[in-house]
Formats: C-alpha cells, structure tokens, sequence
C-alpha cells in the first residue's frame, strides 16, 4: 500500500484523502463516529506524493511496491564483476 | 445502491471539464472577463492532472531572450521532441502567445525564473536554440487554484464529469456530472451556454511496462480520454488517434520527466548510444530519446540493450541541480526512492524503457479560437490533437478558449435542460451499474480493453484482418460491460464511466487507425501497407459520429 500513515502524527484534517489525485485515501468514520484515515485504494497510487507534500504534520511516507523496482546497474564493469 | 441526484440544475456560462494546467488558466480568463466560470474536476484541482505536483519545462518564445527569428524558434520546435502532428497555424499562435502566458504565471507566483534570469535548459541539440522555459512549478496548481478562486471562478472538486448535453442544433448547452465526494453518488446536471473540455490524455488504454499494475504510468492515470469520449458521443471531430504518442523514462517506475535527467543514455558497457552528448550538463542533457523514441526497445529487441540513464560524468552542481528540478517536475518520488533504496548515481545507472502509446495531444480538433467543430464546444491541452505544447498548449489555448468562450457566451440565449433526454438516460445507466449485486468489476473491462489494444490495434504491428477483429472485440466488450459491469460506491462508479470512455476512445482508435493504409512513424506499422504514402505526409485523420455512423477524414493539417 504505497501512502503509509503514521497514526501517531496524524491529526486526522483528511487534507490527503481531499487532494489526492487518484481518490486513493478515505476518510472514514467508525461506530463512535471517530474519523479514521484510510489508504483504501492502494493499488491505484500513481506516486505523485501530494499527499506526503501536503501533509501538515508530515505523518506520510510512500512505501515503492517490488512491482516498481527501479533497475539498476553499478557503471563501472570492474566494479560489477562480470 | 442508487445515486441521489441534485435537485437544482448547477447554472453557469462557461462549465470548464478538467481542473488541470488547461483548466485552471481557462477559469482565470474567463473570470477576469466577468463571465460565470465553473471548473469541474474529478480529484482537486490544487493536486490534480499531469502537472500535480509540478512541470520544470515551459516550451516559449521571449523576444528579450531569443531575439527576433521566432522561425528559428519555430523550427527547433518542429525538429524535436513535439514533433510532426501540428497544425502550424496553431503551434505558431501558442508560441506567439507562450510569453503573456509566462509572465501572468509570474504574477500568480509560480516562478517562472527561479534563478532571478530567463534560464533555458534541456530537450536541445547541440549548438542550436533552446526554447524549454525551467521553470519551478511544484506549487503551480495550490498558485492556479488560488489565481482562479481570487477572481471569482467556482471549483467543484470530485466532479466527474460524463455527458456533454447538446440542443437540436448540436449546440452545447449542458453537461451531466457525479459528484463523489461520498460513498453515495450524486447526479448533477449542469446548464450552460458554453464547455470548455480540459480533460487530458487517455491513459489505461494500453497496457503499460507492467500490465498487473495499470497505475504505474508516466502520466496522470486519472486521465482516462474522458473528454475525448464525451466530445465524440455529443458528434464534436477528434483528430490524430491514429498515430499515439511514445515517452520513455525509468523502466518499471513510471514517471514522466525525462529531460530533468541531466546524463547520457549508454549501453551495459557505459558507451553513449546516441551522437548528441558525452559530457552532459543542465543546459544539454541527452536529447536522443526525443529524437530516436524507439531506442530502447529496438536494442533490447537486438540484443544490444539495456540502455541507461548514466549520470556519472554530471558534475557535482548539475547533479544537486537535477535533484530539485525533479522536485519542481513533480517527480519528487524518483529521488524518494534513490533515497529510500541508498542508489548514488554517481555509481549507479538506470535502466531506461519505453512507455505504452498514449493520446498526448491527440483528441479535439480545434481551430484558432480554441473550438472544436460544435458550437460552444471548446478545448484546450492534451485533450486536443492538432497542436501540442504540453504546459504551453495547456496554458496558452486555455487561455484562448476563455477569450472566446467569454464572448461567445453573450451571444447565447438561456437553454433549459430541464428535461433533456440525455439525462434519464445517464441516470438508468447509473444505477443499473449501482444496483447489480453480481456482476463484473471494472478491472476486469479494464484489462481485457488493454489486451485486445495492445494484440489488435497493437504497438508492434497493425493489419487490416487484425484491426477489423479488434474493432468487433472492442464491441463485444462494450455490450458486455454494459450488461455486465456494477460499482459498489461511487469511488467504483467512477473508475467504471471512464471504463467506458476508454472503450468508446479505443474504438475510434481503432477505426482510425484501420483506416490509414500505410505505415507512419514509430507507432502505426502495418504489415500490409509497409510504404509511407507521400499524399498524406501533409495530412491529418479526423473521425465524427454522426447519425449514420462514424466519418473518417483526411483533410490537410491547417484547419
């Protein structure tokens, strides 16, 4: 799930879930009618960190999937070696 | 579930479609000319569309800066990376006009020469002019938002909008929108007297470098060709489907920006696989993927290949320069992610690839004034397809459309669209989709409209017996879906409508590319037309619906 909230900095305002381009984070209310954040579409993150940006308490970070490595390689043959 | 629906139709003059870079220009003009504005966007607009979390490259012309050969200007525009598909009546109207545009983005904040000079860097050749604006535009949406809302004009964030409504004349007088703000959607019916589509591209047509994961594009993928479909289905002329638009950049991890990188595409062994740039610096990056778009995959196809991004010859300044302009280019995850995974490209290269065919300016055919072949339609950016400027084309025919649209608005009398047909319709369509407890998720359309994209109308090669089947697929899939398809909430709803938009962009796709018998470029090669035919080197494809079906155009490139 690329957004990770940290709960224990969140303060719940649902900025992230208001501007978030893909409508990936909810907010959503319990039986107690408390306001809880919720990353409910993590699949459709398209990583444009608005909502790490925007955060007023920086309680968010993006977690990369495995589906999105980055290759990379090592430039000098010598140092790879192969 | 069913959907609620607004009881009092939303009134306005000019309803724009689309909150992005296009979008938010257009509702600062029409509001400066005292008309009423309402921009609907699917997300908000402070973090919406390609340009979210921001753009480093404004394509202009500043006479202080390049002198007076705007044709030298011209031409570099043409030879690179925008490429053949412009109207040049239109492209020399955006580039006459990219200068007012850049300096009213400087009175709304955004800097546009973050240094304190006119800084042009990057997407150049060697020893030419370059004409790409850096800019930092990482605040430019919450700054447009801001210009727009300070002038009067109303934003309805989480808008989709659906269906453009037309009077028996084929004038535009509404639009049919849902709002999902909430689980529970709500219809809501806007009367108008001119539209503005600023949608974008159509992403999630074809299959990107990781199908599993459709999100993992370059661009926006919230941009679902929504505009286009509308346009087409209200009988409006789209342009240039038939030749889509290839960007590269990190292979598995999509994002658009690659001329922020400041290196050398080389092979496994380091060696340069293009004649532009050894040494690379911020003014001249390497330029070669503008110019040969297939690089990648043609020497992954031979063998040759990978190729990467290599900067370990950029100097220590021009790398900490490309670190924050990869932040004012909305790429602030490429360098989240160097971080988190500890990669130093003072060592490390990146593999490169080429993304799926996308509608980068390929959609509404406009004219001068910004409209389209319907009366009160106008459109502005990627949604269009006879001229392309990315943040330039955006801004500057948003810009133009409001001109227009202000105008052309006191002309018109009030329509009542109280009991326009079209909205019954939508609202059965809705909660058909709403009300089916069993039924198919729009994954599932999703997927099989990409399969059928990519094996039939496909990136590799195209043929008559291939396109013709592909047509009737994408048929069978539309009735399916439309027997098939159910939404849960009106998050779901959404995703499922541009489904459908996606399907109804895919088939003018594929007609138009049916229809072009020869091969062209890099992304329309036919097995049984091989030859590029010279007749149509000064042509363009349009396609309309009309009563007795589609119509398929050429016609020359100026309007």
């Amino acid at each position: 799930m690329p957004p990770v909230i940290n709960q224990e900095l969140c303060v719940k305002c649902g900025l992230c879930a208001q501007i978030c381009p893909l409508d990936v984070i909810k907010v959503e209310q319990n039986v107690e009618n408390e306001k809880n954040i919720v990353v409910k579409y993590p699949d459709e993150c398209w990583h444009c960190r608005a909502c790490a940006i925007d955060c007023p308490k920086q309680a968010i970070k993006l977690r990369y999937p495995l589906s999105h490595m980055m290759l990379h390689i090592e430039v000098n043959e010598q140092e790879r070696g192969i | 579930m069913k959907a609620t629906v607004r009881k009092d139709i939303v009134k306005t003059d000019v309803l724009i479609i689309g909150g992005g870079i296009a979008g938010m220009q257009a509702a600062i003009t029409a509001a400066e000319h005292g008309v009423d504005v309402i921009v609907a966007e699917k997300a908000d607009t402070r973090r919406s569309g390609c340009g979210a979390t921001g753009n480093d490259h404004f394509m202009c012309y500043i006479p202080e800066y390049h002198g007076e050969d705007f044709n030298e200007i011209i031409r570099e525009v043409t030879e690179t990376l925008v490429g053949p598909l412009q109207d040049m009546d239109l492209l020399r109207l955006m580039m006459k006009r990219s200068h007012e545009l850049v300096l009213k983005w400087e009175s709304y904040g955004i800097p546009m020469r973050p240094t304190g000079q006119w800084s042009f860097m990057g997407h150049a050749m060697p020893g030419r002019r370059r004409y790409h604006l850096k800019y930092d535009g990482k605040d430019q949406k919450p700054l447009l938002t801001k210009a727009a809302l300070a002038r009067g004009a109303k934003i309805m964030n989480k808008t989709v909008m659906r269906q453009l409504l037309t009077d028996d004349a084929g004038r535009v007088v509404g639009a049919i929108g849902i709002n999902i703000t909430n689980d529970v959607p709500e219809i809501v019916v806007f009367q108008t007297k001119a539209v503005i589509i600023a949608t974008g591209n159509a992403l999630r047509l074809y299959p990107g470098q990781n199908p599993a994961y459709s999100f993992n594009v370059a661009n926006c993928p919230a941009d679902t060709g929504s505009g286009q479909a509308m346009a087409l289905r209200a009988g409006a002329r789209l342009v240039n489907l038939d030749q889509p638009y290839v960007h590269s950049g990190p292979k598995y991890f999509a994002r658009a920006g690659k001329a922020t990188w400041i290196g050398v595409l080389t092979d496994f062994h380091g060696e340069p696989v293009g004649p532009f740039v050894t040494k690379p610096t911020k003014e001249l990056g390497d330029v070669t993927a503008d110019i040969w778009q297939n690089v990648f995959e043609e020497k992954m196809e031979d063998g040759s290949g990978p190729v990467y991004m290599n900067c370990s010859e950029t100097s220590e300044d021009d790398m900490q320069y490309m670190m924050n302009a990869f932040l004012s280019e909305g790429d602030s995850s490429i360098v989240d992610y160097l971080d988190q995974y500890d990669i130093n490209l003072r060592k490390e290269m990146v593999e490169f690839g080429t993304f799926e065919y996308n509608f980068t300016a390929r959609g509404l055919d406009i004219g001068l004034d910004g409209g389209t072949t319907l009366p009160g339609l106008y459109a502005a950016g990627n949604a269009t397809g006879n001229v392309r400027g990315d943040i330039t084309s955006a801004a500057v025919f948003g810009h133009i459309c409001a001109e227009n649209a202000s105008e052309y608005v006191k002309t018109q009398p009030d329509y009542d669209v109280t009991n326009h047909a079209e909205i019954a319709k939508e609202i059965e369509l809705i909660d058909t989709i709403l009300g089916r407890e069993n039924g198919a998720t729009w994954r599932e359309a999703n997927s099989m409209l990409q399969q059928i994209m990519r094996e039939y109308v496909g990136m590799k090669l195209r043929s008559e017996s291939l396109m013709k089947a592909g047509i009737k697929y994408i048929r069978d899939l539309r009735k399916y879906s439309l027997n098939q398809l159910k939404a849960d909430n009106a998050h779901e709803l959404m995703r499922t409508l541009e489904v459908l938009d996606l399907i109804d962009v895919g088939e003018a796709v594929a007609l138009m590319s049916e229809n072009r018998k020869e091969s062209r470029g890099r992304c329309h090669r036919r097995s049984d037309y091989t030859f590029t035919n010279p007749l149509l080197n000064n042509k363009f494809q349009t396609i309309a619906k009309t009563k007795d079906g589609f119509q398929l155009e050429f016609r020359d490139k100026a309007r």
